[in-house]
């Protein structure tokens, strides 16, 4: 027994010399508890663990995320994962004034660092200089669901619900998506609905009185998704509408399930946790590079995928 | 110096009962707007879209209308509402069955009204205050419970309890209406009629002269804090009875247009006047802005700059309308 546990800490010693131990940090924003961070925990997790398995490194990977939105926590986290040294740090840059500093002093210490979820917007030569983003694209994703609706049928109206009027990000999506079909010779506008269902039922009816003839809707989330299913199942419009929703909730699969709505578009952000890993490991290890930024959205969920999708939420990778 | 004609003062003595009639005239000039600019306005489908953009704001305004009369304030009526919808949610998820849940709902809003006023009683701090931290503790609460997702409830077929609290008959009414119109009144008829009203007057309106009375206003705040409470989890229950789906901002923002619409109405924020008929023509008059200006095609964000103008103008036109009738 003796001689077993003596040989078994020689092996580990000796593999020890010859394996590497890399630590990767990812800060985010997001915290933990929060579903949508959850599986891009899972992501980065299963990145880790893959790779520990398969290559005899060790490669140890951490999530930081303040509980409740701060800029000042998310500082102070990414800070604490620089003082760490380690061999990569991944970070969302939610807010480009405060992340300036720290990250630039990562990036002069010589620690990759790639940014996921939200790039910094500014340009080429202004904007931090990290590697590479991994997320989705908003506006991209504007302009994919329009094409993806245009491949069904040509509309004779086609709205934009956006429930938070002046939000940076709902904004560029239904900008793509009115470029598209205006392009297309298909009269499309904007309808601010709020956040408030019943109220929204309500702007919807009065939009549709005034455009009977309108049959495609964009909605910008869960929050517009809502109202929009109530109104077109209220009315005996659903499948005679074509409807493209974003993000995905109960609401959302079910609709696309009955029929109601055509797809949802997501920025699979399994694929945000996941990618940066492997790539910090292949950049440290051989010094691959991507050519580009790597779109993870949008990616689209519809009656193709629907089923498959519905199981894996429930094992935490969508 | 002669006096004034008799028939002014009864005038007077008139508008004195009824603080209402301005938001009535109100959403007459509203009304005959609408008529003249928005075509499919007079129409039965229109009205129904009116009640029912009023009737969940109503509800929420008629308790509020009460506690307001006591000289006390809730800023919490917005969090309640989307508690209640969440437990309602979440028991129906569960597999309670739904009138169960509905009533834990309701106990549950019950129970923060409590709560908000046992606090404010007892420790003598404004209830803007109170309130306005429990509007925070609860939204904080609901956004950790949920994660930031919406909850989402699907039964195979409508169930009756669904349709008794939010179902649709006659074409586009609903039966949120129906309570709205039967809450206005029943608590109109308490606060005009009965004796525990007339306390609820004495209470706002000069508190020590009602405790001389023998008015117990500790009681009748603390019961008003319910009510207000109870009444916004059942707006969000009979919200959720229609969308069968609730996310953790619901309601956020409603305390301020309940409280706009109960103004409206001729409800004194300092207390000791208004009525649930005022309240009525307060939501109808918010209901009827928002529906007209949607039908009459301007776009949704004119809604709220609307409401502004006609929340000043209305306790103007209230405030001189009453000073001149207690000349």
């Amino acid at each position: 027994m003796k001689k077993v546990l003596l040989l078994a800490l020689l092996l580990s010693l000796v593999s020890s010399v010859f394996a590497a131990e890399y630590t990767f940090y990812i800060v985010s924003h997001g915290g933990p508890g929060d579903p949508f961070w959850g599986v891009v925990m899972k992501g980065m997790q299963d990145a880790a663990d893959l790779l520990s398995k398969g290559t005899g490194d060790t490669i140890k990977a951490t999530y930081l995320g303040p509980a409740v939105y701060s800029v000042t926590e998310l500082v102070n986290m990414l800070n604490s994962a620089i003082a760490a040294r380690p061999q990569g740090i991944v970070c969302t840059i939610t807010d480009p004034a405060a992340l300036d500093e720290p990250l630039r002093r990562a990036i002069s210490l010589g620690i990759p660092v790639i940014a996921i979820n939200v790039p910094d917007p500014r340009p080429a030569g202004e904007r931090i200089p990290y590697l590479f983003y991994v997320g989705g694209d908003e506006y991209l994703s504007g302009i994919k669901a329009a094409e993806k609706m245009l491949a069904v049928k040509k509309p004779a109206r086609a709205v934009v619900f956006i429930h938070e009027v002046g939000h940076a990000g709902l904004e560029l999506r239904a900008k793509g998506f009115i470029e598209v079909m205006t392009a297309a010779g298909i009269p499309a506008e904007k309808l601010a609905i709020g956040t408030a269902p019943t109220q929204a039922v309500d702007i919807i009816r009065g939009y549709f009185a005034k455009h009977p003839e309108t049959d495609a809707i964009f909605t910008l989330g869960p929050i517009g998704t809502l109202p929009t299913v109530t109104f077109l199942k209220e009315q005996g419009l659903a499948g005679k509408v074509m409807l493209g929703c974003f993000d995905l909730d109960e609401v959302t699969l079910k609709a696309i399930k009955d029929g109601i709505a055509l797809f949802t578009v997501t920025q699979q952000q399994y694929l945000q946790g996941y990618l940066p890993i492997v790539w910090l490991y292949l950049y440290n290890k051989y010094g691959f590079l991507p050519a580009n930024d790597i779109l993870t959205g949008p990616g689209f969920v519809d009656g193709s995928n629907i089923e498959k999708v519905e199981q894996l939420i429930k094992q935490g990778y969508w | 110096m002669e006096s004034p004609p008799r028939f002014l003062h009864d005038v007077a003595v008139w508008l004195r009962q009824h603080p209402e009639i301005g938001a009535f005239v109100g959403l007459l000039i509203v009304f005959v707007g609408f008529s003249l600019t928005a075509t499919r306005f007079l129409t039965s489908d229109s009205l129904a879209s009116i009640l029912t953009v009023a009737a969940e704001l109503g509800i929420v305004s008629a308790g509020i209308t009460f506690l307001m009369i006591s000289g006390e304030f809730d800023l919490s009526v917005g969090s309640v509402l989307g508690v209640a919808a969440m437990v309602f949610a979440l028991t129906a998820k569960a597999g309670w069955p739904l009138f169960l849940g509905w009533i834990f709902a309701l106990l549950a809003s019950a129970g923060i009204g409590f709560l908000n006023g046992f606090i404010t009683v007892r420790t003598g701090i404004p209830s803007f205050i109170t309130t306005l931290g429990t509007m925070m503790f609860w939204r904080g609460i609901l956004l950790a419970v949920t994660g930031g997702f919406p909850v989402s409830y699907f039964p195979s077929r409508t169930p009756t309890m669904f349709f008794v609290l939010n179902g649709c008959f006659a074409g586009q009414f609903r039966t949120s209406a129906l309570w709205f119109l039967g809450i206005i009144f029943l608590l109109n008829v308490i606060l005009v009629r009965t004796r525990y009203g007339n306390a609820v007057y004495a209470t706002g309106g000069n508190r020590d002269a009602a405790r001389v009375l023998g008015v117990a206003t500790d009681k009748v705040k603390l019961v008003n804090f319910i009510i207000s409470a109870l009444l916004a989890g059942l707006a969000g229950c009979i919200q959720f009875a229609r969308f069968l789906s609730v996310d953790p901002m619901r309601g956020q923002g409603l305390e301020l247009e309940a409280i706009a619409a109960a103004v409206i109405g001729g409800t004194l924020l300092t207390g000791g006047a208004g009525n649930l008929i005022g309240t009525l023509f307060g939501v109808l008059l918010v209901g009827m802005v928002r529906s007209g200006l949607v039908q009459a095609g301007a776009p949704a964000y004119w809604y709220q700059a609307f409401v502004g103008v006609i929340v000043v103008v209305a306790v103007v036109v209230n405030t001189n309308l009453r000073r001149w009738a207690l000349k």
